[in-house]
């Protein structure tokens, strides 16, 4: 489960306390060339590494978001490595999802959400003007925080995202084999043709899960997603993570420190108030944490 | 001790701990509210039912035939499903609901088949509509094409085969219409009405039974039922495209459902009710032939519905104006459904919900729940202006009446459609954005979707209300006394809230009494079937959610 990750471990630590004073959104540097993807009509799965820059796919530089002013993510600095699997971990309402949604630009559905500072994905700021956030979502997928099918049936909700991205390509295969990584096919393979609001509340979240993966993501943000599962169904989207974890890079919110711990090799402390207090590998986190606070928080003394 | 007996005595559930007095009287208030409007409504109703009935004008014996062979059956049959079989009781309802809507719908097809599309230009429309679909399709399986190309072909075949270039490139369709030889308007109406509706009958037993041979059975009987009207039709006295449709539009509905209803085994006795109540009139038929008695002098008949507007009270109808109410329903549906959908999808979906272009979105959101306040005469001047003034349309033509209505309830038919989409769980567009989906694609897939239920039932609700608005027509000139249908959108029309008016002004009792009320029962009657569409659907997509 521990890879070997070459970079510093306190590297992002030591970037977010030397951030000092208020996150200005600096006019960034100008991109390398691999993030023209993004601009592209195209979405080229296999859009390349990224030369020399480490192996971050992510990275954020003293990010901010304000919710109607009110601040729900302090000045956070990440450098998320490529592939892998990365847990968010933190109290109710410490910012996660909030972060979540950074990442692939969801907030800009929110009226009330103001986001500063930067946030790179493969090199390129995603809040620069001339990215194209649709064409981003379809490299970063996601699960919500609560199941959300569509009132359709549960083919048709798996072939979503291959339809309105228009992939070619056997449909019903694909559907077939996104169903079998999430777990879910062996229960409904006699009943494709039936609503999905008719499946349980954790199918229905499977259900999300195999949608999500369907297309082909590069990145996939999962919100709780093993929060209204029994321990079968979890352990099944567990192994999920980390097959998925070979090819693409999974960033994982939950609540279940095991969880975190199991499947995760990297992980982020988020702490009341929005500030990321540690990231690191998951064993020094769980082991030998850096932060009183967050020895506290994962010992369950503080919540 | 015997006080702790007496002190939880007093403190469960003794009166006058809480005062309930002014809750009760509340309630009676509400009560009396209630009750009150109830008897207003159907004291109205009776009174306008005797006026057009007459009941007193009919022999006791009469009425005494038609409460032993019709009534009481009826009435002992809703007993004993009330009591004993409440399943077969709501078949009952609906074996007897479903032949008369669809009835009415019936007689809505035949009048667009005789006054605004004739079976030929349907032939026409139908072939060339097809034609337009399989060169679509076939260009969409022979070439990968990118969403520009798709676009113009798209517009090029529709051109081509539907709508043409005035003047220049006639379409397929008008090509169509000028062959010197087309089959029988009939013939025309079987091949492109019936065997359409009869594969749609087929293809859903099929899929009910899952069995081939029951789907083959089904289309076949449909097309086979329409198709003997060619001997059967003059035999009972109505032309053959009559007998086409009521096949079709009646028969096909109500054979699916007893199909369903057999399949099922659930309260088939209830179908026992309206084979009761057909045998009754049967029978009240003919004994009433035989023995004499005279029935009411009713004047809501065939004939009122049938004719047109005449001198003599018994001879009048209402034909010309029911026709014209429905090509102005037309013309309304079409004007301010897509209008007032797209200006909801646009508010709701798309425009600016902060700063100041924000400010004025919400501005003019809230002078549209203004202008849906606006006294309808003011329409009617409006479309005057609009239409007559400046658009140079003749006054009192169907295009112009439906235009002007149409202003009227695009603002009802806009603020439902945007409580509509309003409704629309912002989980399910998330869902969608999350997964890449374009702003459009989310509407089109997800929002829209959702929303078409309670978008439908606000247009049918706006439409009830366009139905029976007179002022606008009074407006804009629409005639007081139409005696022919109109024979195009561009021709001159009355409505029936219109034709009402004229007859409340006529000096003959007999106008205002018998034929208005007649008149009145037709409009209720068809504004009762538009607001029960209404209520189907949201009942049926209510359930689902
Ligand atoms: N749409 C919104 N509008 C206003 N404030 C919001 C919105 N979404 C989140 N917030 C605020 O931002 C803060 C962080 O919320 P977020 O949902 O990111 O927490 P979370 O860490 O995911 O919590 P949980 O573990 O309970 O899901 C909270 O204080 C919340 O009140
Ligand atoms: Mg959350």
């Amino acid at each position: 489960m521990t890879r070997n990750d070459t970079r510093k471990a306190d590297d992002s630590d030591e970037q977010r306390t030397d951030g000092s004073g208020p996150a200005v959104s600096e006019p960034t540097t100008r991109p390398d060339a691999t993030s023209d993807s993004l601009l592209d009509d195209s979405f080229d799965v296999t859009s390349g590494s990224l030369s020399g820059d480490a192996d971050a796919v992510l990275e954020t530089r003293n990010l901010d978001v304000f919710y109607d002013g009110v601040q729900a993510l302090q000045d956070v600095t990440i450098e998320i490595p490529e592939n892998g699997v990365t847990a968010l971990i933190g109290p109710s309402g410490c910012g996660k999802s909030t972060f979540l949604r950074c990442i692939n630009r969801m907030n800009d559905l929110i009226d009330a959400a103001r986001v500063e500072g930067e946030l790179r994905f493969e090199g390129k700021n995603v809040y620069d003007d001339d990215v194209d956030p649709v064409a981003l979502r379809r490299k970063i997928g996601m699960v919500f925080q609560s199941p959300n099918p569509f009132p359709k049936s549960i083919r048709d909700n798996v072939a979503f995202g291959l339809e309105v991205q228009d992939k070619a390509g056997d449909v019903d295969e694909t559907v077939h084999r996104a169903l079998e990584r999430a777990a879910l096919l062996d229960e409904v393979e006699d009943q494709l043709d039936s609503s999905g609001l008719d499946l349980s509340g954790g199918q229905q979240q499977r259900l999300c899960i195999a949608r999500a993966i369907a297309p082909d993501p590069d990145v996939l943000l999962m919100d709780e997603p093993a929060s209204a599962l029994d321990p079968i169904a979890t352990s099944k989207i567990e192994d999920l993570i980390e097959d998925l974890a070979e090819e693409y890079t999974v960033i994982i919110v939950t609540h279940n420190m095991q969880q975190a711990a199991r499947i995760s090799d990297k992980t982020a402390v988020f702490l009341t108030g929005g500030e990321l207090v540690e990231f690191d590998d998951t064993d020094k986190i769980f082991e030998n944490p850096e932060h009183d606070r967050v020895e506290d928080y994962i010992t369950g003394k503080f919540g | 001790m015997a006080t702790t007996d007496e002190s939880t005595g007093t403190w469960f559930g003794a009166d006058g701990q809480v005062s309930q007095l002014r809750g009760l009287l509340f309630k009676a208030g509400c009560l009396g509210a209630t009750l009150l409007a109830l008897f207003l409504v159907f004291v109205f109703l009776v009174y306008v039912a005797i006026d057009a009935i007459e009941p007193g004008t009919a022999d006791p014996a009469w009425w005494a035939t038609v409460a032993t062979t019709v009534a009481g059956p009826a009435i002992v049959l809703s007993i004993y499903y009330y009591r004993f079989a409440p399943r077969a009781g709501e078949v009952a309802y609906t074996a007897l609901g479903l032949p008369v809507a669809a009835t009415l719908l019936a007689g809505g097809v035949s009048i667009v088949f005789r006054h605004i599309v004739s079976p030929h230009e349907w032939l026409a429309l139908v072939v060339a509509s097809l034609v337009a679909y399989g060169a679509l399709e076939f260009h969409g399986r022979a070439r990968d094409a990118g969403a520009l190309e798709r676009v113009v072909v798209g517009a090029a075949v529709i051109g081509l085969t539907i709508v043409g270039v005035p003047g220049l490139v006639p379409s397929l369709r008008t090509l169509l219409l000028s062959l010197p030889v087309l089959p029988m308007a009939p013939l025309a109406l079987l091949g492109t009405f019936v065997v359409p509706i009869g594969v749609g009958a087929g293809w859903s037993v099929r899929r009910a039974r899952e069995s081939d041979r029951a789907g083959l059975i089904a289309g076949g009987v449909t097309v086979a039922a329409a198709a003997i009207g060619a001997v059967a039709g003059p035999v009972v006295g109505v032309s053959w495209t009559t007998w086409l449709v009521l096949t079709t539009v009646v028969g096909v509905p109500v054979g699916l459902y007893v199909e369903r209803v057999y399949r099922g085994g659930k309260g088939v006795s209830g179908l026992a009710l309206p084979v009761a109540l057909a045998a009754g009139v049967v029978v009240c038929a003919v004994i009433v032939e035989t023995a004499g008695f005279a029935g009411p002098d009713v004047w809501i008949d065939w004939e009122f519905l049938t004719s047109a507007h005449n001198r003599t009270p018994r001879e009048a109808g209402i034909y010309p104006a029911l026709v014209g109410s429905v090509m102005m329903i037309i013309v309304v549906a079409l004007a301010a459904f897509p209008v007032g959908v797209g200006a909801a999808i646009y508010l709701e979906e798309y425009a600016p919900t902060s700063g100041l272009s924000g400010s004025i979105v919400e501005l003019i959101e809230i002078n549209i729940a203004n202008l849906a306040g606006v006294p309808s005469v003011v329409y009617g001047l409006l479309g005057l202006a609009l239409f007559v003034k400046v658009g140079e349309l003749r006054p009192g033509i169907v295009i112009v009446g439906g235009l002007t209505v149409s202003l009227l309830i695009l603002p009802i038919i806009i603020i439902s459609a945007q409580e509509a989409i309003r409704a629309v769980p912002d989980s399910q567009r998330r869902a969608a954005y999350g997964i890449g989906a374009t702003r459009w694609q989310t509407v089109r897939t997800v929002v829209l979707p959702r929303a078409m239920p309670g978008i439908m039932t606000g247009t049918i609700l706006a439409l009830g209300r366009a139905i029976g608005e007179t002022a606008p027509l009074l407006m804009v000139g629409v005639a007081a006394v139409v005696r022919i249908s109109p024979r195009s959108f561009f021709g001159l029309f009355s409505a029936m809230p219109r034709q009402l008016y004229s007859w409340a002004q006529l000096a003959k009792p007999d106008f205002y009494h018998g034929v208005l009320a007649a008149g009145v029962l037709v409009l209720l009657v068809v504004l009762l079937m538009m607001n029960g569409t209404a209520i189907l659907l949201r009942n049926k997509y209510q359930r689902r959610d």
